[in-house]
């Protein structure tokens, strides 16, 4: 369904035409082929399909930290796939959170700390961090296990840690790869239940999962097969329904 | 496990990792490198000096006026005047001394030198026929003083190569005559150039007869005499016997230095050994730190490889032969990166004989060894705590641990 | 990055690996120590040797005759046929302005005799001044008196050691001294002076130059030295003894040496040796710089995973390049503080031990010895740190 490029609101993120090629070895692989997407703000998507599909690539291409080689993404307004790697670093900084699956905590530092790690890369002076800090492990429930180090952690406090430092510089986007992976599954689902609250204040969330429980409780699904988006659905009471023919 | 198996497991580890393994030898190349080539400087230059001493004339007795009752050889004795002289009879008289061969009297001074217009300072050395000998120099034209009665001298005079250019630029030298003070020397020899070298270096000398320079400086007392023993056995007789004479003919008294040539020369040699010596220990502290990277990157290594360790000893290792394949690993490094220095030190002491021919710039044999033995005991010593440190992991936790 | 939050990333990043950043530190160092002992002992001897000069009095200028001196060549006080510095010249210099001692010097080597004792002894001809010139003090009776140089009468003031191997405990004043045949009375012993540079400066006897002249039958003198005002230039004074001199001679066929030059010479050779040993120090160091950079590599490849986290956490490239040349700085920078507190007190321990050898530990080598290590940190880093800020986010968080 074609819609007028003038529109009243414009989206949070435009893809149009996005393709990404792997050379390895002799072959070559179209990690993503022709991608076109638009994702509004405050949206809650899931991203799924097999393992190959291009779901991660989709993510670190949203993400500012792989460059398409074709097409174009726009996210808020600006055209970032010609941006030099300091500038897209700076965008990751202040508009994209992501989360992983292994936690991806720096382990000599402590909880606190490495929730502060993306305002220090951003140079933010050490009094204006502290207060933050201390909001966000009040938020998670993590003030008793500030100064603990990721090894002195279960895995559903050191997720959160990892969600508090995702979303610490108050990003637009959360971009989330299998955040409950590792976790079982009364743990993962107190993490969805963060990152739905997180999605709820007004932050797009993206969830890259396997899970077809987890998928269903997003408000949009987005199914993937050899780098293409086969569905694109929206749930529109009590299931998910292609947003266009 | 044996020993070709223990070097082929050492030399996978270190292929495992290359920037690390060229890193490690290039320290210990460093090290090595620096012993060789530092060495070969100082060895070379003791080789030198131990030549150029040698040049001066060999089994040679010096006899100097003066002495000290500290005795020994101190810049009192060098030049100065006694109130008996030593005089050109005294070194006939060495003649009879049936251990010495011949005597060379020599009288020195500055003084002015003119010819044509034109005035040069220079040193005269007075001498006679047997200096030419004794110091073993070579003529490049005409010859040297004549065999004369040491109490008389002809005017004439032999001149070294500077001299000659300095005076005679565009002119033969021999038969120009040169005057003195008020005497008129004819020159009849122009000595062959020495270049720069220890003892007197002749390109600058003016030699004339030893009586008509003892006039000229109006002295009767020489600067020294030159003796040359029959052989090197008869260094020794000779000192005495020279010793013996002078004091007799100076009516008991001892008022003379005799030294042999051989005693300054072993003075030297031991110098320069032993500054050698020096140089190359303190290059050596750059093997230690060697030592010390290799202990740093193998406590790395054995903790990135606990899961190979855990592996191997799951599968029956011993923790000696886990030692042992450590400690091969760190010796082959060690080795490796000392012969590599080696090859970098002899590299270097050929560019120094290149850029300094006359300089016999090569490691003596006992800096190699030494260099190469410290390098591979550094790096196995301080290959011992990360090998034990390895031999020591328990296996279960070492391969729970991904 | 803020620098102090980058400086204390570096600093959590050392300390994690405790023992691996020690043994790095270690390298740098010992080197730095090397370097450090090395230095000390050289500045010692330096200091030691112009302190052994500077016994002699510092405002002193020195005429020899001849030019040979002055190419540098040959031995001096050798007998020369050119023309020779007289009495008379000395005389002559005693009116250049700012000269305030004048002293003619004959030297030579001869016996003397006292109470059927004999000794070998280096005999100075020189005249009164030659008390300040040299910075000698009388301890018995007086110095040479300032008569006339021809006049000068056959006195003779005996060094110390001279005065008790001749004449033991006893008072030596007015007895008769035989010198080559020559008789001469004693007139004062000198204060002991000690040695310098291994000459016992003790074992000696003062008599008018004139006299020494005659002793061993010399036309001319060994040398004439001036000794001028506190204040006045060197090289005025020296100019002005030229120009007498040379109005004298007709021509300038002598040398006269400040003793700034004298020492400057001497100074610079000094230096050099000291240069040299550091030098040879440094080598260490190189090993040291060496070791920086094999343990920065190793650990770029293992925290490869954390790199790309901080990229993806919106870390420019520069932070991330800055954070391990940080690194790479703090180790080096650490290394050489431990390694001068080491080398300072070996130096320190040596000056115990030994305390013949002089030892002194130079301030601006310490400075330059840490300033220098930051450098090393610097280059030593910069390779590694350049790989870690080009690495690939991707590939970066892959891997484990």
């Amino acid at each position: 369904m074609a819609t007028p490029s003038a529109s009243a609101s414009e989206a949070q993120i435009e893809l149009q035409g996005i393709e990404r090629v792997f050379h390895l070895g002799d072959s070559v692989v179209h990690a993503l082929a022709g991608v076109d997407l638009r994702i509004e703000a405050g949206e809650y998507i899931a991203v799924m399909g097999p393992s190959g599909s291009g779901k991660s690539t989709l993510l670190n291409m949203l993400g500012l930290l792989d460059r398409p080689d074709a097409g174009h993404y726009r996210l808020e307004g600006r055209d970032v796939t010609t941006l030099s790697p300091d500038e897209q670093a700076r965008v990751r900084s202040l508009r994209i959170g992501f989360v992983f699956q292994s936690f991806h905590l720096v382990p000599r530092l402590t909880a606190a700390e490495n929730i502060a790690l993306p305002m220090v890369l951003a140079g933010l002076p050490s009094r204006e961090r502290d207060e933050r800090v201390r909001k966000a492990l009040d938020g998670f429930g993590l003030a008793d296990r500030a100064e603990h180090r990721p090894d002195q952690l279960s895995g559903g406090q050191r997720q959160r840690v990892a969600i508090a430092r995702a979303t610490i510089m108050r990003p637009a986007v959360l971009l989330a790869d299998e955040p409950t992976g590792n976790l079982d599954r009364a743990t993962g689902e107190d993490v969805i239940r963060l990152l739905e609250q997180l999605n709820a204040d007004g932050v797009t969330l993206l969830v890259v999962t396997h899970d077809a429980a987890l998928g269903a409780r997003a408000r949009r699904r987005l199914l993937m097969e050899d780098g293409a988006i086969r569905h694109d659905q929206r749930r529109l009471d009590g299931g998910f329904h292609d947003a266009h023919a | 496990m044996r020993t070709p198996d223990l070097l082929a497991f050492a030399v996978g580890a270190a292929r495992g990792n290359r920037v690390r393994t060229a890193l490690l030898m290039l320290a210990m190349a460093i090290g090595v490198a620096a012993v060789v080539t530092l060495t070969a400087l100082g060895d070379g230059a003791r080789r030198y000096v131990v030549r150029e001493f040698s040049a001066i004339g060999t089994n040679l007795v010096i006899v100097l006026p003066g002495r000290t009752e500290t005795g020994g050889i101190n810049p009192g004795s060098f030049v100065s005047g006694t109130p008996r002289d030593l005089t050109v009879d005294d070194a006939l008289a060495l003649l009879r001394a049936p251990a010495v061969q011949r005597v060379a009297p020599l009288a020195v001074g500055t003084s002015e030198l003119s010819v044509g217009g034109k005035l040069r300072e220079g040193m005269v050395v007075g001498s006679t026929a047997e200096f030419i000998e004794v110091r073993q120099f070579k003529m490049a034209q005409g010859q040297f003083l004549p065999r004369e009665d040491w109490n008389r001298g002809s005017q004439v005079m032999v001149i070294g190569a500077k001299l000659r250019a300095e005076l005679f630029p565009n002119e033969a030298a021999l038969g120009q005559f040169v005057r003195v003070g008020d005497r008129r020397f004819r020159i009849i020899g122009v000595l062959a150039p020495t270049g720069s070298g220890l003892g007197m270096n002749t390109d600058e000398l003016a030699i004339v007869p030893v009586s008509l320079a003892q006039a000229m400086f109006n002295t009767n007392t020489l600067f020294r005499i030159l003796v040359e023993a029959r052989n090197r056995n008869a260094i020794e007789p000779a000192k005495q016997q020279v010793a013996g004479i002078i004091q007799t003919r100076h009516d008991g008294e001892q008022d003379v230095t005799v030294i042999t040539q051989d005693a300054m020369l072993a003075t030297f040699d031991k110098l320069l050994g032993t500054l050698t010596l020096g140089v190359a220990g303190i290059a050596a502290i750059s093997l230690a730190v060697a030592g010390i990277l290799v202990m740093n990157v193998m406590l790395v290594s054995v903790a990135q490889r606990r899961s190979e360790i855990g592996l191997l000893k799951a599968l029956g290792a011993s923790g000696g032969t886990i030692r042992m394949a450590f400690l091969v690993e760190a010796a082959l490094l060690s080795a490796a990166g000392a012969v590599f220095g080696y090859a970098l030190g002899l590299a270097g002491a050929a560019v120094i004989r290149a850029l300094y021919p006359t300089f016999p710039a090569y490691p003596p044999d006992w800096a190699v060894l030494a260099g190469l033995g410290t390098a591979l005991c550094t790096g196995v010593l301080f290959g011992v705590l990360p090998a034990r440190n390895a031999a020591r992991l328990d296996p279960v936790t070492a391969l729970a641990r991904r | 990055m803020i620098a102090t939050d980058a400086l204390r990333y570096a600093w959590r990043s050392i300390g994690a690996q405790r023992t691996r950043s020690f043994l790095t530190l270690a390298g740098i160092a010992v080197g730095i120590a090397a370097v450090i002992l090395l230095t000390s002992i050289g500045e010692g001897i330096h200091r030691f040797v112009l302190g052994e000069f500077s016994q002699f009095g510092t405002n002193v200028v020195g005429i020899s005759a001849g030019r040979m001196a002055a190419r540098g060549g040959g031995p001096t006080g050798l007998p020369t046929s050119v023309r020779p510095l007289t009495l008379e010249d000395a005389q002559a210099l005693q009116h250049v302005p700012g000269v305030i001692g004048v002293v003619p010097t004959a030297w030579g080597n001869a016996e003397a005799q006292a109470r059927g004792r004999l000794r070998r002894t280096i005999v100075y001809g020189v005249s009164a001044d030659a008390l300040a010139v040299f910075n000698m003090q009388v301890a018995v009776g007086q110095f040479l008196p300032g008569e006339g140089a021809d006049e000068a009468r056959s006195f003779v003031v005996l060094g110390a050691k001279l005065k008790h191997e001749l004449f033991g405990n006893d008072n030596a004043l007015g007895e008769r001294l035989r010198i080559g045949g020559q008789s001469f009375r004693v007139i004062g012993v000198l204060a002991p002076k000690g040695q310098f540079l291994g000459l016992d400066l003790d074992d000696t006897a003062f008599v008018p130059a004139a006299r020494a002249m005659e002793l061993f039958n010399r036309e001319g003198l060994s040398e004439i030295n001036l000794s001028y005002a506190e204040g006045a230039s060197a090289k005025a004074v020296a100019a002005a003894a030229e120009a007498v001199l040379k109005a004298r001679h007709g021509r300038a066929d002598f040398t006269v040496t400040t003793q700034e030059e004298m020492l400057g010479t001497l100074s610079n050779i000094l230096d050099i040796l000291t240069m040299a040993v550091a030098a040879l120090g440094s080598i260490s160091l190189l090993v040291g710089a060496v070791g920086i950079v094999t343990i920065m590599t190793i650990a770029v490849a293992e925290r490869t995973h954390e790199i790309g986290l901080l990229l993806a956490l919106g870390s420019p490239r520069g932070t991330i390049l800055r954070l391990f040349l940080g690194e790479a700085v703090v180790l080096a920078v650490l290394g050489s503080l431990l390694g001068v507190a080491v080398g300072f007190g070996l130096a320190r321990a040596i000056r115990l031990l030994l305390p013949a050898l002089p030892v002194s530990t130079p301030l601006p080598y310490v400075l330059l010895a840490v300033a220098s290590s930051a450098v090393i940190g610097l280059l030593a880093g910069v390779l590694p740190a350049r790989r870690a800020s080009r690495l690939d986010p991707v590939e970066a968080l892959r891997s484990e």
